[in-house]
């Protein structure tokens, strides 16, 4: 299990490294053939792709559709080199199978893993692949009808051209001689510059279903002669049930029975509970209500982050307990110093769609059906769970109300399957929001001890980060584990501003609280003291942040980091930075009250670069009004722009709501929230008017999805610091920030 | 267990249930009428938004034993293909991203365009704060509806 789990973690950081162009092996279904279509009706040259005879193209899709658009983005690569019709193209969830493509086994990043904002850059080229191997195969069987050369022939929307005579034939006329051509093993790929699908604004694929509440997502599949569980859980992490009492319960009706299961260690750290097993969900969730029961809640039943947050100025006092990166001799200072402690609080997901899942467990045999980001990992643990081979196990993906992270976690699964394993039938797990906000797996609490010195000439000299937190590492993996801590996003060797002397380091604090990974995970963590730090050097020198930014971006060559082995341009972290400053008229002279922030940021997960600048107006002591928040993007080259644009929109948003409001407490080692009343997340009214803006690019292309999260607090907070106080802790609410 | 009568998208249906289900459940679990979400079951996020009566209401706070003779919009009953106003607008400004949200953020406009059909931003933006999107989709919303007003006062 712990390799597994390292290298899950591994996949996450540097998939794109070890999976990369393996990932989607062009090897379905064997022996260079196509599929044989048992109708002739279709060409299926692999798993991913299908042309049938009415001309409709459909790109199955591997990665998990979790609002951020790969059932769009992905079919665009596969149509663009088939040089479809887009109009023709549909996307289907990939059916999950444990060796979808036969030979290949994945070690790094598997073909259904999603995460990181990882998909395009895995994907591009072997989906490029994919289309270019088909279009092929359409232009040899129709020079074979022509009786020439496939040199004559070019294919565009869709049809195959002969280009002696002009004669045009559609794919849907060709797809039953192209079947029955061996698959061609060299393709050439289109230039960039010949695109026509990629870079353009795409609908998304199931935009009609979403439109018209057909589209299917986990809480909604139905499967004959299920029943419902509601699970009352332990508020300890590491609690027991003492007792339970359920004869309240056979008042309701519906109620058929409680089951009970413990909790569990690593990797998903279950909480004890008992599940309420009705007919409804409705019925299950008011029996519930009358269950009378008596946790041991062991002996971490005390802690608070009141008193961790303690524990954790204390700790940023020492030395860090792992060095991580060092460059130089920081205990070298120079005259003049700065130091800075920063805090971000536990956060939870929130996810609009809360946890649920349905298993179905018999003897010698499980059926599973819900959204997973990371279904390799469930099966296999599951697998063990139930005492079968991963192959035993029919796994049915769904669409996700969100995944930010959550559904990378599979505690909500590992309960159904114990429930139903008790019950032997299927049952749906559904959680409700409290049950969401209370046992969620938490983005860690931590605090950044910031140190910087500079010379008499205001040459920064040196620079220390450390920064303590409870790690995520030891709770999917364990208390020994090797697993480097979270340190991207400007806390390492990655840090992207050129000074002489480095030292950062990490020390783990424990504590009795489930954590993982919440969107843009540890880049937002750590961009936030970075990108206010830099500021706050840059108002001490008297110079302007931006210009002091650029100018200590200036001239550094792009470099590999340690350790990750991350290519790293400085000069695009300064680009986005520009443009930014840019397009919110960052040199123009400002209204009266009026204050601009600016950050910037290397997204190391899928080698993109992202900046924000934020503008306010103070309205009072300690009021500000949002006017304008502008974010930049260079990913590379882009596959679909409106999706882009709804991801950088929205990946502000939700980085809006952890830099004003969201916050999760602990008292007694329970959380304090109890849903979105407690639980803020942004609303209507808290979004200003957001531009987003493209850097043109002609490198691979790189993620999105969380690219424009970890730049948003540390732009406003130095919106905020231009206008005479500096926040060092978030959520800004917490202080007596208030905004409107 | 009591019987209940009430008329959703046009249609006459009878359930036996619990006189204190909500229509939420009552329309998912009983009726199959799925595209109604549950998001959190107390009235903090606006997922589960239907009209009654032509007004939005959350149906996770409606007891189907005060449904009465109510007449019950859905999204499934807003149009056969899509077609309703709300619909193509956010259609065409490419609102989702999950999708979960937004049958109650479009049922939710269908009510507030019913109640002011030619509303503030100030009433927009009051009317939709219970309607969460975790995606952040609120932008694009509120061009969405921005549009709808357009296009209805373009007749």
């Amino acid at each position: 299990m712990q390799t597994s789990s390292i290298n899950r973690r591994n996949f996450i950081k540097i998939s794109s490294l070890a999976g990369g162009g393996l990932v989607l092996g062009f090897l379905l279904p064997g022996k260079g053939m196509a599929a044989p279509s048992e109708s002739g009706d279709f060409l299926q040259p692999n798993a991913y792709l299908k042309i049938d005879k009415t001309g409709k193209i459909t790109v199955f899709v591997g990665r998990q559709e979790i609002g951020q658009g790969v059932n769009t983005a992905l079919p665009m690569i596969v149509a663009e080199e088939l040089d479809a019709d887009w109009k023709n193209v549909t996307a289907e969830i990939l059916p999950y199978s444990t060796n979808p493509i036969p030979g290949y086994k994945p070690d790094g990043g598997g073909i259904y893993d999603t995460g990181g904002s990882q998909s395009i850059m895995t994907d591009y080229t072997e989906l490029r692949r994919v289309g270019a191997a088909a279009r092929l195969m359409l232009i040899t069987a129709a020079a074979n009808k022509w009786k020439v050369q496939p040199a004559q022939c070019i294919t565009e929307n869709g049809f195959v051209i002969n280009t002696l005579t002009k004669a045009r034939l559609p794919y849907s006329a060709l797809v039953g001689d192209a079947a029955i051509l061996p698959i061609p093993k060299d393709v050439v790929l289109k230039q960039p510059k010949d695109f026509k699908i990629i870079g353009k604004p795409a609908k998304k694929t199931n935009l009609k279903d979403i439109l018209t509440g057909r589209a299917k997502y986990g809480i909604d599949v139905k499967v004959p002669g299920m029943v419902f569980a509601s699970v009352e859980r332990c508020p300890v992490l590491d609690g027991k049930l003492t007792s339970v009492d359920d004869s309240a319960c056979k008042q309701v009706s519906g109620f058929i029975k409680t089951v009970t299961f413990e909790s569990s260690g690593v990797p998903m750290h279950l909480h004890a509970g008992v599940a309420v097993i009705a007919t409804t969900i409705w019925s299950a969730m008011k029996a519930r209500k009358l269950l009378k029961i008596t946790w041991d809640e062991g002996a971490n039943n005390k802690q608070s982050t009141d008193d961790l947050f303690k524990t954790f100025a204390a700790k940023a006092n020492d030395k860090p307990v792992k060095e991580v990166y060092k460059k130089g001799d920081v205990t070298n200072t120079a005259a003049n110093t700065l130091e800075l402690v920063f805090a971000e609080p536990f956060l939870a997901h929130g996810t609009i769609e809360p946890m649920n899942f349905i298993a179905d467990v018999r003897p010698g045999f499980c059926e599973l059906w819900g959204g997973l980001q990371l279904p390799d990992w469930t099966v296999q643990i599951i697998s063990a769970e139930v005492g079968l081979k991963p192959e035993q196990i029919k796994t049915n993906l769904t669409l996700s109300g969100g995944g930010f992270g959550r559904r990378l976690h599979f505690d909500f699964a590992l309960e159904a399957v114990r429930i139903s394993k008790q019950i032997a039938k299927p049952v749906k797990v559904i959680w409700d929001r409290t049950d969401d906000v209370r046992n969620d797996v938490y983005r860690p609490a931590s605090l950044h001890a910031m140190k910087a010195s500079w010379d008499n000439n205001g040459k920064l000299q040196t620079w220390q980060h450390h920064k303590v937190q409870t790690s995520i590492e030891v709770m999917t993996e364990g208390p020994d584990t090797k697993s480097p801590p979270d340190m991207l996003g400007g806390a390492g060797s990655d840090l992207w501003y050129d000074i002489p002397n480095v030292y950062t380091g990490y020390t783990h604090v424990d504590f009795n609280l489930n954590r993982g990974w919440v969107r843009a995970v540890e880049l937002c963590v750590n961009v936030f003291p970075v990108e206010s730090f830099i500021d706050e050097i840059a108002r001490k020198l008297n110079k302007d942040p931006l210009q002091y930014r650029l100018s200590l971006l200036e001239g550094r060559a792009a470099f590999e980091t340690e350790g990750s082995k991350l290519h790293l341009d400085p000069q695009r972290v300064a680009n986005a930075l520009k443009l930014a400053a840019e397009k919110i008229s960052y040199h123009e002279p400002r209204k009266k009250n009026h204050y601009i922030g600016v950050a910037t940021h290397f997204f190391s997960f899928a080698r993109s670069y992202a900046a924000h600048a934020v503008e306010i107006e103070m309205t009072g002591a300690k009021k500000f009004t949002i006017k304008k928040i502008v974010s930049t993007i260079d990913c590379g080259i882009i596959i679909n722009l409106d999706g882009l644009m709804n991801q950088m929109e929205g990946g502000t948003v939700f980085a809006l709501s952890q830099a004003l409001m969201s916050e999760i407490t602990v008292t007694n080692s329970r959380v304090d929230q109890d849903g979105f009343y407690t639980y803020q997340v942004a609303r209507m009214p808290d979004i200003p008017p957001i531009e987003v803006y493209t850097i043109p690019s002609a490198e691979e292309p790189g993620g999105i999805g969380e690219a424009s999260l970890p730049t948003l607090a540390p732009a406003l907070c130095n919106a905020l610091a231009a206008a005479g106080e500096r926040p060092v802790r978030l959520p800004l609410s917490k202080d007596g920030w208030s905004w409107g | 267990m009591p019987s209940y009568s009430f008329n959703v998208n046009n249609k006459p249906h009878t359930v036996d249930v619990d006189e204190d289900m909500p229509l939420l459940w009552v329309l998912r679990d009983i009726l199959n009428l799925t595209g109604t979400k549950f998001g959190c079951g107390v009235a903090s996020c606006g997922a589960c938004t239907v009209l009654m009566n032509n007004q939005a209401v959350r149906s996770c706070q409606v007891q189907i034993q005060t449904c009465g003779n109510a007449k019950v919009t859905t999204i499934e009953g807003l149009s056969e293909d899509g077609s309703h106003p709300v619909q193509k607008a956010w259609e065409k400004m490419s609102v989702p991203q999950c999708g979960y949200c937004q049958s109650g953020q479009m049922m939710n406009v269908v009510g507030l365009l019913k109640a002011h059909p030619k509303p503030t931003n100030e009433q927009i933006e009051n009317m939709m704060a219970g309607n969460l999107c975790r995606c952040g989709t609120y932008q694009r919303i509120k061009q969405a509806i921005h549009l709808v007003i357009e296009e209805t006062a373009k007749g």
